[in-house]
């Protein structure tokens, strides 16, 4: 639009003094641009892109004092290690498990909301509250329902059932599904419910015109509007199901009951140890395979959401 | 082609997002940025020249230094005291001929605004009571001067003296008052005296321990408990103020303020007097100067510019009550000073700093003062740089130092210590500067895991340094040399050691000298006692079992680990047995204890041979260092005395920085760590440590009344109830010594403080009754095999 109504400025004008104009009006706007974008760019490259060729290096030699380089002998040595695949199955198998529960439950209560329930606004301040506790506060909660002598154990005992240390024990990563999902499930339902509101009016009134049912409007019309929010909210639960670790730490310590053993526990104590090189090659191929499911995502949001953005 | 290159530069700035979050915390770390100084203090030093041996009053105005100094005649057998005027600006030191009688000593010194000497003085009035005669032949010591403290009221001594065959008894009382004089620094006359005992209410044992004085001249006395006495320039009582808690220190500041500092609800408080209303204030925002108020020896004093000048363990700093600003002036260190020897500070009038030091040597102290003047750094000779990195700097190490600073022409040895507020903290930041390459080019490793740095080539191998330089390593106490081996290398020197072991009576050890846990549950068993150790508890018996015996339940080889096999399931059985508490209200003493079979063990060190001898006595029979039970049978550890220095081998000094280590194994250096009494540690120079012995095995003599060499006691020990005299040692005793010595062969810090303190985690619900044996156990391996796994 914008360009239409020079092309015919410069008809008026025309000639080529004023062809320097637009010109120098671009480099102007083209530095003006680039010095607003400079501060991020310059953060960007400095906190993100220089850390990356950091991590890269480290990963390559043999330690961070001798700096020898040892090319992928750390990959390797850490592919080998028995701690890594311990870590890298349970983060899996967590992040398996725990993503879609979270997507779905929270896409649910969402539905939910929407509809007209009554103590909407309850509910949804109930389901947002955890996000507001302190992380140290949610520990605490967690350590008095889940220590070996905590309220969960004491109600169980009530009905005949013996002790179980939630935290130590197989059920350990049961526990910390749940406590992901608390602490998780409201901010996706909001994300989920702003998408949902975001759906024309109009669409969901001809497909009930139409005498589509509600399977039919929920499959066809909603998950397709809200497909790209459906990403979003999975890459987020993806990302935030590697930092699940913090509170798995602050609750167990450096090392856990093996079920719970994270990749983050694996590189804190490779950090700790100055182990700098076995954490950085554990960095990259983690970020390698995410990398590859969040690419694995996209396409599949591309592929359901294509004729949304169209 | 354009939304192209859009998606693959998103997709690198997300994976680089993405591996940054991933690998977060092993980013590289900062270089700190090296801070070039404008200008800095030179110290000048200067030796007094004073025949006193103690001085205990200083004060200062208007650059001149009052000190009250005392020393010991051996003629009259009185103490005697002198005091001096020391001029700051011409180097002169005059006696002002002011004199107390023999009954009195300084205990305090102020200055009034005329410029007169206020001093608070402590007399003692005998008072001869009782004389009585006694029967010789009655006494069993009659061959012995004895004292014997009567407990017949306050200030009454029994002195019990002999005089020809029979024996007297005098009763002599002491009558304790306390004086405020006023005297002139012209010429020492006194001015003005005045009785204060009763404002302290004719208490017999106070000693002002704080004394300041405020801008109408006031006095304001407490002797650190929770009291302040005020009186004014006349001695007359204006106040007593009672506080809450103890009073850790009282100063006037340069606005003629007192302030109190002590202990409050949330930790260190300074809070202000105030004498209208005789009460003390609510505690004031002072955090620049509380934040140092963990260093110790402060002293405060009136500042010039600012409320403040403080003086403590670090160096001196300027501290101003209306800004909440404290300003460093300089380090001890960076003006060659041993903060320790730093009996006072101040500040001159024209800018420069200075400080009293005293040097002690044996009984007698030699006194110096050192004027830091602040001179360009254009006008000073800037020497290079090599950093001592510590978690802890000892008094020992910086009395190196500051000798290295002085006769190195090149070198200057600047301190940085890795100490915050958790020890934890302090390593990463240690780690931090090892991964940014910004390591210390002097590292002390006595608090270090050295076994995981060495393997991460942070130290330089001291070995071929040695051998450059001639240094035998047969001439050292090899097996704690080779503590601090690795692969053949030596990373870091012990310049003094001391055994860290468990006492066991021979008869019970038997033949052995050291034992595995499997040999020390059956004699534990055997011998029917009580207890491991005097207070011992469920934690503290199986601490001790598998403090040094960890690497027993694991195969580092195959990656395995045995945690959950019944070995360590009946160690924490055999635990269970004791106490979950240890019974601190047993007052039966250790020797008892011991003597009666009740307890095993003594958890201590051997760092003297001394103290070898005193545990002989204690226990009253031959004894075993066993140490910590371990599967090779060797559980005694070498500890460093102080530090255990190693060079970092990213250092571009390293020849500089062997010079200064090097110094700790010298001849002179090792030889000045011999004693005539213990001395903490033993020297590594095997020709140092048969010195000690030497020492050890030479006997004491005094002369008696026939003129007879009698053998007197070296000195006394005392361990809980049980005392004493220790003689010179007998050859046996020394080879005792010596095996207890050459049976350790690792260091302390090479225990895996992560296992151990897994498997205390797991314990303490097993022996609580919570879970059993078999299910901690179980526990205990699963949490175990990830470290394991981890690191093999």
């Amino acid at each position: 639009m914008c360009s239409f109504k020079r092309k015919n400025l410069n008809k008026h004008k025309g000639g080529k003094r004023v062809k320097t104009t637009v010109s120098k009006q671009g480099k102007r706007g083209k530095v003006i641009s680039w010095g607003f974008l400079s501060p991020s760019l310059l953060g960007v490259l400095l906190f993100f892109v220089l850390p990356f060729f950091v991590v890269i290096y480290y990963s390559m030699v043999d330690n961070p004092i001798n700096n020898q380089f040892v090319f992928f002998e750390n990959f390797v040595r850490v592919f080998n290690n028995m701690a890594f695949k311990q870590a890298a199955y349970n983060t899996f198998r967590f992040s398996l498990v725990a993503v879609p529960l979270a997507v779905l439950l929270s896409l649910l209560l969402a539905m939910m909301l929407d509809s007209k329930i009554p103590f909407r606004s309850q509910f949804r301040t109930f389901f947002l509250s955890p996000m507001m506790v302190p992380i140290a506060s949610v520990v605490l909660i967690w350590q008095v329902l889940f220590h070996y002598n905590g309220i969960v154990n004491d109600a169980l005992s009530i009905l005949g059932t013996g002790k179980t240390d939630w935290l130590k024990s197989a059920h350990a990563q049961i526990v910390i599904v749940i406590l992901f999902l608390w602490k998780n499930l409201g901010y996706n339902m909001i994300l989920f419910m702003a998408a949902l509101s975001s759906i024309p009016k109009d669409i969901l009134d001809v497909a009930v015109l139409e005498s589509a049912s509600a399977r039919q409007i929920f499959w066809h019309i909603k998950v397709r509007y809200i497909s790209s929010t459906i990403l979003f909210v999975t890459i987020m639960s993806l990302i935030n199901s590697f930092k699940v670790f913090r509170e798995i730490y602050l609750l167990t310590g450096n090392y856990p009951y093996d079920t719970i053993y994270m990749m983050q526990h694996f590189m804190n104590n490779a950090f700790t140890q100055l182990d700098y090189q076995k954490l950085s090659a554990a960095a990259i191929m983690m970020s390698i395979v995410m990398v590859i499911i969040i690419g694995i995502l996209f396409l599949v949001e591309n592929y359901f959401g294509k004729d949304m953005e169209e | 082609m354009k939304k192209r290159m859009k998606k693959i530069i998103t997709f690198i700035l997300a994976g680089a997002m993405i591996v940054s979050l991933a690998g977060c915390g092993g980013g590289g770390a900062d270089k700190p940025q090296e801070i070039k100084k404008d200008f800095y203090y030179v110290p000048e030093n200067r030796k007094l020249d004073i025949n006193s041996n103690y001085i205990e009053g200083v004060v200062a105005k208007d650059d001149q230094i009052y000190m009250y100094g005392n020393s010991w005649d051996e003629k009259s057998g009185i103490s005697v005291g002198t005091l001096y005027c020391y001029d700051l600006v011409n180097d002169t030191i005059k006696e002002i001929p002011f004199k107390t009688d023999d009954n009195s000593s300084v205990y305090k010194m102020l200055l009034n605004k005329a410029g007169n000497l206020m001093m608070i003085l402590q007399r003692y009035e005998e008072v001869i009571s009782e004389e009585k005669m006694i029967d010789v032949e009655a006494s069993e010591e009659s061959d012995e001067i004895v004292y014997a403290q009567e407990a017949a009221g306050e200030g009454v001594v029994a002195e019990t003296t002999i005089g020809g065959d029979d024996l007297y008894t005098e009763s002599v009382e002491f009558n304790h008052y306390i004086e405020l004089i006023e005297v002139s620094t012209a010429d020492g006359s006194v001015m003005n005296s005045v009785d204060i005992t009763a404002v302290f209410g004719n208490n017999q044992d106070f000693y002002p321990q704080y004394v300041a004085t405020d801008a109408n001249e006031n006095i304001y006395i407490s002797d650190g408990n929770s009291c302040i006495y005020v009186i004014d320039a006349g001695g007359n009582k204006l106040a007593e103020i009672t506080l809450d808690d103890w009073v850790d220190g009282m100063f006037s500041s340069k606005e003629g303020d007192i302030y109190i500092k002590m202990w409050g609800a949330e930790g260190e408080e300074i809070r202000p007097l105030d004498l209208n209303s005789k009460k003390i204030g609510n505690a004031i925002s002072a955090k620049g100067l509380l934040e140092r108020s963990n260093h110790y020896n402060q002293r405060y004093y009136e500042g010039m510019e600012s409320s403040l000048l403080v003086s403590d363990s670090t160096g001196l700093f300027t501290y101003d009550f209306t800004t909440d600003v404290a300003n460093d002036m300089f380090d001890w260190l960076d003006v060659d000073i041993n903060s320790d020897d730093v009996s006072e500070a101040g500040q001159m009038s024209d800018g420069r700093y200075w400080a009293l030091l005293h040097d002690y040597m044996g009984d007698e102290a030699e006194y110096y003062i050192a004027i830091m003047k602040k001179t360009p750094a254009s006008e000073v000779v800037i020497k290079e740089e090599l950093v001592y990195g510590t978690i802890w700097t000892s008094q020992e190490i910086r009395k190196n130092i500051i000798d290295f600073n002085k006769t190195s022409d090149k070198y200057r040895i600047t301190v940085k210590e890795y100490q915050t507020d958790d020890y934890t903290s302090g390593i990463a930041q240690f780690n931090n500067d090892l991964a940014s390459g910004n390591c210390p080019d002097i590292i002390n490793l006595s608090n270090l895991d050295f076994a995981r740095y060495a393997s991460k080539g942070v130290f330089e191998d001291l070995y071929p340094y040695m051998e450059k330089d001639g240094i035998q390593k047969e001439d050292y106490v090899e097996n704690v040399l080779t503590a601090y081996e690795m692969s053949g290398k030596l990373y870091g020197i012990i310049p003094q050691f001391y055994i860290h072991s468990a006492a066991v009576k021979s008869s019970i050890a038997g033949d052995r000298t050291g034992w595995t846990v499997k040999e020390m549950l059956e004699v534990a068993k055997e011998s029917g006692i009580e207890n491991i150790f005097q207070y011992g508890s469920r934690m503290s018996v199986f601490y001790y079992c598998i403090y040094n015996n960890m690497d027993e339940y694991i195969d580092w080889e195959t990656g395995e680990c045995f945690f959950n096999g019944e070995d360590f399931i009946n160690v924490l059985e055999f635990a269970a047995q004791f106490p979950e508490e240890p019974d601190y209200s047993d007052e039966e003493s250790i020797s008892s204890k011991i003597h009666e079979n009740k307890v095993l063990l003594l958890e201590t060190s051997v760092s003297s041979v001394q103290e070898y001898q005193m545990m002989s006595g204690m226990f009253g029979e031959e004894i075993t260092f066993i140490g910590y039970p371990n599967s090779e049978g060797k559980g005694n550890l070498i500890q460093p005395t102080n530090e255990c220095i190693a060079i970092a081998a990213k250092s571009e000094k390293k020849e500089a920085a062997w010079e200064f280590v090097k110094g700790f194994m010298s001849d002179e250096y090792q030889d000045g760590l011999v004693s005539e009494h213990a001395n903490w540690g033993f020297p590594l120079k095997k020709s140092a440590l048969e010195k000690q012995f030497e020492m050890d095995m030479t006997p004491s003599y005094y002369e008696d009344m026939d003129g007879k060499q009698v053998e007197s006691p070296k000195t006394s020990w005392g361990y809980d109830d049980f005392q004493i005299d220790i003689y010179a040692a007998k050859k046996e005793e020394v080879d005792a010594v010596r095996k207890v010595i050459a049976s350790a062969e690792r260091t302390a810090t090479s225990i895996n403080e992560e296992l151990a303190t897994i498997i205390t985690e797991e314990t303490d619900a097993y022996f609580k009754g919570q879970k059993s044996a078999k299910e901690t156990a179980d526990i205990i391996q699963n949490r175990i095999q990830i470290y394991v796994n981890e690191n093999s």
